[in-house]
């Protein structure tokens, strides 16, 4: 009989911090056998009396919840999680479709024989994929989230921004092409860069540019560009508007993303080997500039980048100041 | 709408802060958790055990109020107590509540004048 009470109080006591529990446990075992006393009036209590006594305590799950110090706390809470679901959801349809796209011009490009296997890879690459973009959103917010309440800056109404004039706004548009474009960016490159070739000749084969491997090996540096850009665009998202904030988020990722480029690009060979041997015969007949690109295409790659990355920070900074 | 639930909501809205100030209180003097249930439903203020028993223990967490176990009786109870600083609080907000209930009275009588 007694061992019903027992149950109750462990499923109650059983996720407390260690601690409180013996205690916790004490203090509910006297609070209920004084309950039953009260209702038996000197009698025996029977097995029905202990559970309408529980009964009255309510469920051991919602007396847990008003023992339980940290139930207010959460990993991702308000203002982060309403744009968390947001980007969760564009990441997800981002990283599915890209794939989906990669895959089916891989499809085309390279029939397999077995469909089979084409679907099976697919399946992988999307399980891979979706699971990885998760973990980067969800870890970026609460990230954010903790840093917010952390920093919980007093409240003054001299800071309050003036309402942004039109020019001012950042929309919702831009910031989702925004982490669109890293997705695809990210998944090009992790996922299927021999999607990036050219023709040898006239016999119509295709030469990947870059060293598949290659490529996969440094993974994390494509990780890391992809996470500082999409975290650009977040917090772009989440003020809404050019200010300090935004310009100083674009100087940081920008940052870190031009070291990391210069870092991808000159400290790796990236390049396929067939693809610089060929270069010669791929291009003949075109002018000179291209031949040269072609032979330094890591520098070059790596000057487009830097490009972009300028012009953005400038975009920013312009759109910063022009007030 | 529902009226009775926002009725209710309402209530346990107004209950919630006022049951504070009424158990720092009633421990005034040592006390333990299951006679004060009685005693609070004896004054017709009904609280749940299973809410005034987590709140002793957070009010305890903050300094306001002070336990102790007494074994000597023939089971084992734990008596709270008010401490200082609880003192202190429930002075202010004594003051502050009588002071609020009574405009709020006032003002609700001449809304119904």
């Amino acid at each position: 009989m007694n061992d019903l009470i027992e149950r109750y109080i462990y499923a109650v006591t059983r996720r407390l911090p260690k601690k409180q529990r013996e205690d916790v446990s004490q203090e509910l075992r006297g609070l209920i056998e004084d309950m039953l006393a009260e209702r038996c009036q000197g009698r025996i209590p029977q097995e029905k009396d202990i559970r309408v006594v529980l009964t009255e305590l309510g469920s051991p799950q919602e007396l847990y919840a008003k023992y339980d110090e940290n139930s207010e706390k959460c990993l991702i809470g308000p203002p982060y999680y309403a744009p968390y679901t947001f980007v969760m959801k564009i990441a997800l349809i981002g990283t599915a479709a890209g794939l989906t796209i990669a895959n089916l011009i891989l499809g085309v490009m390279e029939p397999q024989a077995n469909v089979f296997e084409t679907l099976l890879s697919w399946l992988s690459m999307m399980w891979n994929g979706l699971l990885s973009a998760f973990a980067i959103v969800t870890l970026l917010f609460a990230f954010f989230y903790r840093k917010e309440i952390k920093l919980g800056t007093p409240f003054n109404f001299d800071d309050l921004p003036p309402v942004p004039k039109k020019q001012e706004e950042i929309s919702k548009w831009e910031c989702i092409a925004g982490i669109v474009f890293n997705i695809f960016f990210a998944v090009l490159f992790l996922a299927v860069p021999q999607l990036i070739f050219v023709f040898l000749g006239e016999s119509g084969k295709r030469i990947p540019i870059f060293d598949v491997e290659a490529i996969r090996d440094t993974w994390y540096i494509i990780v890391i560009f992809a996470v500082c850009g999409i975290t650009r665009e977040i917090i772009a998202l989440m003020e809404g508007r050019y200010n300090k904030k935004v310009f100083l988020t674009d100087i940081v990722t920008d940052g870190i993303s031009a070291v990391l480029s210069i870092w991808w690009l000159t400290g790796f060979r990236l390049m396929n080997p067939e693809f610089t041997d060929s270069i010669a015969q791929i291009f003949q007949g075109d002018r000179e500039l291209v031949v040269q690109i072609f032979s330094h295409f890591q520098s070059f790659f790596l000057v487009c980048i830097l490009f972009a990355l300028t012009l953005d920070l400038v975009t920013s900074a312009v759109r910063t100041l022009k007030k | 709408m529902n009226i009775e639930e926002t009725v209710q909501g309402l209530q346990q809205e107004l209950r919630r802060g006022t049951l504070i100030l009424l158990v720092l209180g009633q421990l005034r003097q040592k006390t333990y958790g299951y006679s004060l249930v009685k005693k609070l439903n004896d004054s017709e203020i009904p609280m749940d055990p299973n809410t005034l028993y987590p709140l002793l223990r957070r009010l305890e967490g903050q300094g306001l109020l002070a336990s102790e176990w007494d074994t000597g009786e023939s089971k084992p109870r734990k008596y709270y107590k008010i401490t200082e600083q609880g003192m202190e609080v429930l002075e202010k907000t004594r003051i502050y509540w009588k002071n609020f209930s009574e405009k709020v009275d006032e003002l609700l009588e001449e809304a119904y004048e």
